[in-house]
């Protein structure tokens, strides 16, 4: 403790040696922030767990049959068959799995169409398994797609991985907003082709129901109401004989439910020869109605058929119609794709629009304006899920930073009566940012995996702010006390604090990074442990060479000897 | 004993000491504690994630044979509007599809979810008369996560081939019932089910040929297919006599020979024009299927069966770990039941277990970390003061859990990370007690003093900036509680439980630490032995 003591008795001494050591300190905090723009540390919001389960969503065309929706899933399901880290898969068609928190905000339980079908898929045990599943999605969502989605033409397949933290509709959301609804589908084609284009994006889906055709069968009312017959009994007979309908119920002791009565045309009957507008001219015309007088009406009399396009489903946000085009990252942090693909699109719709960017500062800063160069049209592309949350999040981690700054420096304003060595002790504590960004930098060399700054590194951060003000705080508080009590000079006081408190900072400081050691193997809170650990390494270099410069610097440390202090209150050893 | 000046205690940290240093109630005060918090740790509820108050509800209307640009205009467009005056929304979705619409809302994150739920049934209620003519009466459905997220889910198949899924369904329908009557069990339902039906299949060709129409089977089956109720009649001695029609259809012979017209003069019976079974549901595409591994040293998945999924969800606020344990139970009992008529299962979902094992993986990463801290201390400060400092951690921690406890929290995977987290901050303020206590019997003037006045000293000391420093990260974490969206609810146990560790960690160290150390601690006998540095 001698030898701490004698060193930064020296360097208080002589002022070039005190410069050195806030220049260097100065260049260190700002190396590291320059670690952001180079992209040395990269940000997330929250990274990627291993689990026991994901699950895979089949979508096929709108319009499609179950049939269809089955040929793909059973493809995936027999990709999937010889997996060993697999233990079970369960397919669930025309309908969601069970649902949990992925499905809970990616609408699985609102599937009810024949064009749907979810998977899910059950691990071994993620301790006993060496590759985890999110390496494991990764691997298979090339191959499984390549093979399967061509089975059905237009059919997206979803690797949907559990969410570490709370749920998002997916990584990447673009919103397009306005008016005209085939421009906003073309706008939506074009922006899922950018998408697919950009590297680390996978599973690009716009989700937006396809256009297919159909036929309208047109009720002739005159011929209708001359044959004895009514609109309503053309519609139901229809319904009846290809849907079917319950038509009785049946109670039952033996059964734990009704026994409904299905009324139905046979299968054979009703299949029609082929996707065409003669066989179904052909099918109906076999099916008879029967009027009031008894007599047999055929269908295709009353009716005239037409060929039309199915009317898509529309989609509202906040009042406005949009389409939502989705995708997720693979394995990336969705920040830098996100950028990439906004370039891109700003470069690509500037050919026929006048591109203008969000003004002004907020968490959707991202979003583009597209005005038509021809017909003035206004459209809005914004960027939404998990980027949004992770704007969101940061932002109010920055307020709550600040607010935090605020209130420990009001607090030592109370508690010093000094401006100057509460700025001393808070800009001590936000120097840790050093250590928490290199450390991010250093534990990305010691993981396969990209180490990302996340959310849960600046609630270390945060953190560390309190942890690191103590040390200064217990420096400033026994320098002061040795020169009011034992009236010893600023320098020799202030190299005599900085010894004898180096053994508590240490150790506490040890205590708090073998108390991370732990949290920091852990995919969410590794970041949080990371920052603790790092943080409080360079908080404790902070502590112990920088505040005492700036302590000697101060005008606010110079203590007059007190009447007051009782000498027997102060003790030194060592 | 008089000494020449009795020291001054000028904090709260020497008054605590001073109070508990000779109160025999302390070890009983710290017993309490220990056993609160063990109490607390095997009541509370357990799970995964925290729970995120997300609310939110959707409005179904239908109006049968409108399109999507219709239904935008009729239904969408004005209930969104009216929508727009309820407060606390965040976001208004509206679709509109064939034959209906919908407008699902979602509220700002930690909104009251009952409140959430009434607001939005009272706007649709409030606005009935504004309702275009032709729609049908709206439904509205509020999204209720812990009901809705099943904690456990089975899927049940079968093992002989006699078994058909009727059959599957009927069994596992059965069992639903005794699960469902476990306590704290919420919602259990049943997915790909084929449930049994009676299916008509009508030959177009031969309906033709009988001059029918499909309307005159419907109504012919439509005409026996009925229940009435008892009728009662009277004697002259005015006693009841009760007698009913029977149900005309018990089985599906009886649909069999309804008959459906005359023809020429014979009956036309529905077997005639129709081939009807005692089948399954046909219309339902809704199936199931699973794969798994029939052995376990298999090296690819079994067959694909078709399979029957029963989900099991708790109420809120209730322990996953124990629901799903009971539900195991009765499983279990009915284990042989099944077996006997050909069926098993999996469980292919228990977030019971998984938080359980999520939570004890976390515990003994607290345990390992708590000892790693002692061995250090031990290098660092000598082995008695090092067992001081070491029981101060599960007190604070106990205090810690019995706050928790009490303020409705649960233990999650975030509250045991503020755990770990504040675990490096919380020895803090027992070591800085014990370094400087350690400090004081080493220092030279140390057998002027008794050691009560010693022990209190050296803990009023350091009292003023320890606290301050506390108070500091107290600080620092009290911002975080007012992050707002679904991170800062799934943070929220960290602002939460942080502050009252490091509140508790104060006391304890005050109180714990001096009465610790006069219990464990000796003024060292070679006072002497070496010259003490400073001045």
């Amino acid at each position: 403790m001698k030898g701490l003591q004698k060193f930064i008795y020296t360097i208080l001494g002589s002022k070039k040696k005190k410069r050195m050591v806030i220049i260097l300190t100065a260049v260190a905090f700002f190396a590291t922030l320059m670690m952001f723009p180079t992209k040395m540390v990269l940000a997330k919001m929250l990274p990627g767990k291993s689990d026991n389960t994901f699950s895979i969503y089949v979508d096929t065309p709108t319009g499609s049959s179950i049939e269809q929706t089955k040929k793909v899933s059973e493809c995936v399901l027999d990709m999937l068959q010889n997996e060993k880290n697999i233990v079970n898969m369960e397919l669930f068609e025309g309908q969601g799995i069970p649902l949990d928190y992925a499905g809970l905000v990616k609408g699985s339980a609102m599937k009810h169409t024949e064009n749907v079908a979810e998977i899910a898929v059950n691990l071994t045990d993620k301790h006993a398994r060496k590759e985890p599943s999110f390496l494991m999605v990764q691997r298979l969502r090339p191959v499984v797609k390549k093979k399967c989605e061509p089975l059905v033409k237009g059919s997206t397949i979803k690797f949907v991985e559990q969410p570490a933290g709370p749920p998002t509709l997916a990584s990447i959301v673009v919103e397009v907003h306005g008016e005209n609804i085939d421009k906003i589908r073309k706008l939506s084609k074009e922006v899922a082709a950018i998408l697919t284009k950009t590297d680390g994006l996978v599973d690009v889906d716009v989700m937006a129901d396809d256009i297919y055709d159909k036929y309208e069968l047109v009720p002739d009312k005159e011929k209708i109401a001359r044959s004895g017959l009514s609109v309503e009994q053309v519609n139901n007979i229809l319904y009846l004989a290809f849907e079917g309908m319950e038509i009785a119920h049946k109670n039952s002791k033996d059964n734990p439910d009704q026994i409904p009565m299905f009324l139905i045309l046979s299968k054979e009957s009703k299949s029609l020869e082929s996707h065409s507008e003669d066989a179904l001219v052909s099918k109906i015309s076999s099916l008879n109605l029967m009027n009031q007088k008894g007599m047999l009406v055929p269908l295709s009399e009353v009716v005239h058929i037409r060929k039309v396009k199915s009317s898509p489903s529309i989609m509202h946000k906040d009042l406005e119609r949009m389409i939502n085009v989705v995708a997720e990252t693979d394995m990336v942090s969705q920040v830098y794709p996100l950028l990439d693909a906004r370039e891109k699109m700003i470069e690509y719709f500037s050919k026929d629009y006048n591109v203008t960017k969000e003004p002004g500062m907020s968490t959707y800063m991202f979003d583009l304006h597209l005005t038509d160069k021809k017909t003035g049209e206004k459209f809005l592309l914004r960027w939404d899920g998990e980027m949004k949350v992770t704007l969101d999040t940061f932002r109010d981690l920055g307020g709550a930073f600040i607010a935090a700054l605020v209130l420990i420096f009001l607090l030592l304003v109370v508690y010093y009566k000094s401006f100057v060595l509460s700025g001393i002790i808070l800009l001590g504590s936000f120097l840790s940012i050093i250590g928490v960004i290199l450390g991010h930098w250093v534990a990305n060399w010691f993981t396969s995996e990209t180490f990302f700054l996340t959310a849960t590194s600046l609630i270390g951060f945060i953190a560390l702010m309190g942890i690191s003000s103590r040390n200064s705080l217990l420096l400033i508080d026994f320098a002061k006390s040795l020169m009011e009590c034992r009236g010893m000079e600023k320098r020799e006081a202030i190299a005599v604090a900085t010894a004898t408190r180096a053994k508590p900072i240490a150790l506490t400081a040890v205590a708090i990074i073998l108390g991370s050691a732990l949290l920091a193997s852990d995919p969410v809170f590794g970041g949080l442990g990371v920052a603790l650990i790092s943080g409080t390494v360079a908080a404790v270099f902070v502590s112990l060479l920088f505040v005492p410069v700036l302590m000697h610097n101060a005008k606010a440390m110079d203590f007059e000897p007190a009447d007051h202090c009782d000498v027997k209150n102060i003790s030194i050893t060592k | 004993m008089e000494k020449k000046h009795e020291y001054q205690v000028t904090d709260y940290a020497g008054k605590l000491a001073k109070t508990f240093l000779r109160n025999p109630l302390t070890s009983v005060l710290g017993v309490f504690l220990l056993i609160m918090g063990y109490l607390s740790l095997s009541i509370m509820p357990r799970e995964e994630d925290p729970q995120i108050a997300i609310s939110g509800g959707g409005v179904v209307v239908a109006m049968p044979g409108a399109t999507p640009r219709e239904i935008e205009n009729i239904i969408i467009n004005p209930l969104e509007r009216k929508l727009r005056e309820v407060k606390g929304i965040e976001h208004i979705y509206g679709q509109a599809f064939n034959n209906y619409g919908t407008v699902s809302v979602m509220y700002y994150i930690g909104e009251n979810r009952e409140d959430a739920n009434l607001k939005l049934y009272d706007k649709v209620m409030q606005n009935m008369d504004k309702m275009p003519k032709g729609v049908m009466q709206p439904l509205v459905k509020p999204f209720d996560i812990d009901i809705d997220i099943p904690i456990l889910t089975f899927a049940f198949y079968a093992k002989d081939k006699k078994v058909d899924d009727v059959k599957l369904f009927k069994i596992v329908r059965k069992l639903q019932q005794k699960i469902n009557a476990v306590k704290n069990v919420a919602k259990t339902t049943v997915k790909g089910a084929r449930k049994e039906q009676y299916n008509i299949e009508v030959d177009m060709g031969k309906l033709s040929a009988y001059h029918l129409s499909l309307g005159q089977i419907m109504k012919a089956v439509q005409s026996v297919a009925v229940d009435v109720p008892d009728v009662k009649g009277r004697t002259k001695k005015n006693e009841l006599v009760i007698f009913g029609v029977k149900n005309a259809i018990e089985s599906v012979e009886d649909v069999k020979s309804v008959i459906v017209a005359q023809y020429m003069g014979s009956p036309i019976y529905l077997r005639d024009v129709a081939k009807v079974t005692d089948g399954m549901d046909i219309q339902n595409f809704k199936t199931a299927k699973l794969r798994f591994k029939e052995d376990e040293h298999a090296k690819s998945l079994g067959q694909e069966r078709s399979q029957v999924t029963l989900t099991v969800s708790k109420l809120a606020g209730t322990n996953a770990v124990f629901v799903a344990e009971d539900v195991l139970e009765v499983l279990k009992e009915h284990q042989d039941e099944l077996t006997k008529e050909g069926i098993g299962y999996i469980i292919t979902r228990n977030y019971g277990e998984r938080a359980n094992e999520a939570v004890n993986e976390l515990m003994e990463h607290l345990v390992i970390t708590i000892i790693i801290i002692a061995l250090m201390l031990v290098f660092a400060l000598g082995w008695r003061e090092s067992i001081i400092v070491t029981f101060t951690v599960p007190a604070i921690l106990a205090v810690t859990l019995f706050v928790a406890y009490l303020s409705g929290q649960t233990i999650n995977r975030i509250t045991l990370f503020a755990f770990l987290l504040s675990l490096g901050l919380l020895v803090d303020a027992a070591i800085i007690v014990i370094e400087n206590i350690h400090r004081h019997l080493h220092a030279h003037d140390v057998d002027q003093k008794e050691m009560d006045e010693l022990l209190i000293e050296a803990t009023d000391e350091i009292g003023a900036p320890t606290n301050v420093a506390t108070l500091a990260i107290i600080l620092t974490m009290v911002p975080m509680a007012f992050v707002g969206g679904m991170m800062g609810s799934f943070m929220k146990p960290i602002p939460l439980n942080v502050p009252v560790a490091l509140i508790a960690s104060l006391f304890v160290a005050y109180i714990f630490t001096p009465y610790l150390s006069l219990k464990l601690l000796k003024k060292p006998t070679h006072k002497h032995h070496h010259k003490k540095g400073g001045k």
